[in-house]
């Protein structure tokens, strides 16, 4: 976790896949540890009867906003500590429900270049344990040239027009 | 409602928020543990957040950092009685969009660009706006996307991350 062996853009090949990420399976226990982190109750990810006969949805979900701490951690971990996540987005799809195992995978889509650092594409999801996909997404991760100066920081976004 | 009263929703901005506090590391530790990612620049000054001055918070926390502030209404307490009372707590800088008012909501994803950690310490200042708002013809029947689009700075003014995030609305 701590200083792994410094990586450039040049050790990545589209394709490539990133190391999965497993969270779960998620209780309600999970989930309320979560809804007292970020101090917020929205009932459908804790209290079954409202859930099913107040929304009409078939059982707790799994919150978004923890999902996407989830898909943070997974490129965070594979970018540091010479890469930054300069972009993430992701759709809430489908529902994921109390109970399920969520694994998170990610790979090498595409690599770009800019005039001081290199970008790689990244297409990734989170699929539960019968394989469904509930949160398809894409991200940006700078990484050095080798032999080539950091990146900035605070991260200095590339010119689009620059980025070959 | 009409797609005119929704519009005049678009581009709406807050004020500048400042967070009721820093980044602590009591409540760091809290949301790490629950987010079950322990990684210790989260915590202690090592090589890996050495460049960025020392511990720092997770990505995503500074959106997690405008909680209900000291003194103000108390939702929950507020509808101890109503059984209909969706728990809903998010922070709330831009006005409600009065015609959705009551609606139920799902989120719809975000798109989040980083820029910079915030050290342990410090607060964190916000700014969002409406970004977008439209109506549409689902499977489920109509409902309204608002895209809401917020700026997290630290105290030197440097923009940490730039969140767009989607909330689908849907009549109850």
């Amino acid at each position: 976790m701590t200083s792994a062996k410094p990586r450039c853009f040049d050790d990545f090949a589209i394709g490539d896949d990133l190391p999965s990420l497993t969270k779960g399976p998620l209780s309600t226990i999970h989930l309320v540890r979560w809804s007292a982190a970020m101090e917020n109750w929205h009932r459908i990810h804790f209290d079954h009867p409202y859930t099913v006969e107040h929304e009409g949805l078939k059982g707790l979900l799994i919150n978004g906003t923890f999902k996407q701490q989830f898909i943070a951690q997974l490129l965070t971990d594979w970018a540091r500590p010479d890469g930054w996540v300069w972009k993430m987005n992701f759709q809430f799809r489908a529902m994921n429900i109390v109970g399920e195992r969520l694994t998170l995978w990610a790979r090498v889509a595409n690599k770009r270049q800019a005039p001081d650092f290199g970008l790689v594409d990244v297409e990734m999801g989170i699929v539960n344990e019968h394989g469904v996909e509930s949160t398809p997404g894409t991200a940006i991760v700078a990484f050095p040239y080798r032999h080539k100066q950091p990146l900035p920081y605070p991260f200095v976004a590339p010119v689009p027009a620059e980025i070959a | 409602m009409s797609k005119l009263e929704l519009n005049s929703y678009i581009g709406l901005e807050s004020e500048v928020v400042r967070s009721e506090l820093p980044v602590e590391a009591s409540i760091v530790r809290r949301f790490c543990q629950a987010v079950m990612d322990e990684n210790p620049m989260y915590w202690t000054p090592n090589e890996d957040n050495r460049a960025y001055g020392g511990p720092v918070a997770p990505p995503l926390f500074p959106t997690f950092m405008f909680g209900r502030t000291f003194g103000s209404p108390d939702p929950i307490q507020l509808n101890a009685e109503n059984p209909g009372y969706d728990g809903l707590n998010f922070s709330r800088v831009l006005p409600d969009i009065e015609p959705i008012r009551g609606y139920a909501m799902l989120n719809g994803g975000s798109e989040v660009d980083f820029f910079g950690y915030a050290r342990h310490g410090e607060h964190v200042n916000r700014q969002a706006r409406y970004s977008n708002i439209v109506e549409r013809d689902t499977r489920k029947g109509r409902m309204v996307f608002v895209t809401t689009e917020s700026d997290f700075r630290n105290p030197r003014n440097d923009l940490l991350l730039r969140v767009r995030t989607t909330l689908i609305w849907r009549p109850q």
